[in-house]
């Protein structure tokens, strides 16, 4: 087991206004997020001194203008002039997971001692992916030639050889989107909190990407998340429970550039950052209480659930069936309703949500006694990480 | 259900480099080549600076068949990408070649309707000249393949 398990918590959580397009400029709503998320805790500005993100706006075709696109360190640097700041990081492999995992490393060296962490997010004006482009460069060259536009279409592929595989029917994924869907009717932060979704619904949208239908993807939405990480003694001390991190993993593989489709390299990705999570934490799938696992498109969920181990591989969308990921379930799952139902912010919320349903803060959404929280912080092959949250350390 | 029509599409066009240039000049010459690692014997794709199985950087480009499987596919209805708007519904696949096992190309179903794309299909290789200086390498489904 990991010797410095249990040592970093997260303290305070915040959020902004979650808007369908950009009514203000994206910093005002990274600055909420991160104000609120520091005096959740019941600190000041000028306790803060380490900042970390993931700042990439994940559709192509349009310029990035930070403060305006993207929210830099160096943004959030300028916007807060923190008398204090004595550490800051913006990774670019792993997603917003990373910077989560560098503030904690850091927080352990000592380099620092409250850090805070957001993701803000983008939705620019027009087509989401605009690709006017008249050639095909670097690794784009084997397949955009071919109509592969987007992630979307990347991630359908493996779907397609995951159902067919599998002799599996896109219709059990319904469950999933509906039960989100209600998930979030108990999170007021939601994009999707008062909208709801039948079985119906799903089945009869329209298709975006076969497998993918409306309802398989996330909604491009404009908003920001962030939390407050701070060493576990620190965190005693502060207003809200701490929710403890147990051990935490990245993705250990990667895919060559251009190459598409591969379900098996998914697979690899998330086995690497499960199984760091597992041996540096001491506990095993059967001991996970709740779940958050990246749902970005809904397929993710699948990989995912099969490559962290909760279920065989082929075996996914029969795992969420029969009440299993309700809040009273087996595996409560994607409990804050994923990012299917809050919009497209990324995985800070689903961690925010391992968190909060770690120290109990949940609300009426709150699974009963969970000492357990397991976090999927991204697509699995893409930029993984994974995370667990105890109640109690040990 | 109709065929895709792909006569409005105007498609991206490919922008060789030090690595694919091999790869595009043999298609222009009706020829499938594929990076093969010379110490190890492994085919891959896309092309990239070593082996992606023994790490080797002796690699060079061989002829392979045209002839392999659909590995995985998607159906596009969205027209997200406009330059391929006019194309939609069109299916968008993968294949894996049955001299290159663990190399994927991509590529269009053409000749069928798109529903026809299932993964383990058999296809093989056309070539779609797209301007005088490149030529797609495209797929079909087999002779068998469309008997069946």
């Amino acid at each position: 087991m990991w010797e410095h398990r249990c040592k970093v918590a997260v303290s305070g959580v915040g959020f902004s206004r979650v808007t369908r397009s950009a009514e203000v400029p994206l910093a005002a709503h990274a600055l909420e997020a991160v104000k609120g998320a520091v005096a959740e805790s019941g600190l000041s500005l000028s306790d803060i001194d380490g900042l970390a993100t993931y700042p990439e706006l994940p559709a192509t075709g349009h310029a990035v203008v930070d403060g305006i696109t993207i929210v830099s360190v160096n943004c959030m640097m300028a916007m807060l002039k923190l008398p204090n700041l004595s550490w800051h990081v913006q990774v670019e492999t792993v997603n917003i997971g990373g910077a989560v995992q560098q503030a904690v490393n850091a927080l352990l060296a000592g380099v620092c001692t409250y850090a805070v962490v957001w993701r803000a997010m983008h939705n620019p004006r027009g087509t989401y992916q605009n690709l006017p482009g008249t050639h095909a460069q670097g690794a784009s060259q084997f397949t955009a030639p071919y109509g592969f536009g987007g992630p979307g279409q990347g991630m359908a592929v493996a779907y397609t050889r995951w159902l067919e595989r599998h002799n599996q029917n896109r219709e059990k994924m319904a469950t999933l989107a509906v039960t989100q869907r209600r998930h979030s009717h108990k999170n007021p932060h939601a994009y999707f909190h008062e909208v709801p979704l039948t079985r119906e619904d799903y089945l009869n949208s329209r298709m975006v990407a076969y497998p993918f239908c409306l309802y398989d993807c996330d909604i491009p939405v404009q908003g920001a998340v962030a939390i407050v990480l701070t060493t576990a003694d620190r965190a005693r001390d502060l207003r809200p429970r701490p929710a403890y991190i147990a051990g935490y993993g990245q993705r250990l593989a990667f895919e060559v550039a251009g190459r598409i489709g591969s379900l098996s390299s998914y697979m690899e990705g998330g086995k690497s950052s499960a199984r760091l999570t597992w041996e540096r934490s001491g506990f095993t799938p059967h001991d996970v209480d709740v779940a958050q696992i990246y749902d970005g498109f809904s397929a993710s969920v699948i990989y995912g659930l099969e490559s962290y181990g909760f279920c065989k591989e082929g075996e996914a969308l029969d795992f969420i069936q029969d009440g299993r990921m309700e809040l009273s379930g087996e595996l409560p799952l994607n409990t804050f309703g994923g990012s299917l139902s809050t919009g497209r912010i990324h995985g800070l919320w689903h961690i925010i949500e391992g968190a909060l349903q770690a120290s109990g803060r949940a609300g009426e959404r709150q699974v009963a006694d969970v000492n357990v929280s397991f976090v999927g912080a991204s697509a699995p092959i893409v930029q993984g990480t994974t995370f667990i949250f105890v109640r109690e350390p040990y | 259900m109709t065929m895709s029509d792909w006569s409005k599409v105007t498609r991206p066009i490919p922008v060789p480099n030090e690595w694919t240039k091999p790869f595009w000049d043999a298609a222009k010459q009706g020829v499938l080549a594929l990076q093969r690692c010379q110490a190890c014997g492994h085919f891959q794709h896309p092309p990239y600076a070593t082996c992606v199985s023994c790490m080797a950087t002796d690699l060079k480009f061989e002829p392979v068949t045209g002839t392999g499987a659909i590995y995985a596919y998607t159906i596009m209805y969205h027209a997200g990408d406009r330059r391929f708007a006019a194309a939609i519904p069109y299916a968008s696949i993968i294949v894996e070649l049955d001299d290159a096992p663990g190399a994927l190309l991509a590529g269009n179903l053409l000749e069928a309707p798109c529903t026809e794309a299932k993964v383990g299909r058999r296809v093989e290789v056309v070539f779609q000249p797209l301007n005088d200086d490149i030529t797609l390498p495209q797929f079909r489904l087999a002779r068998d393949a469309r008997s069946a």
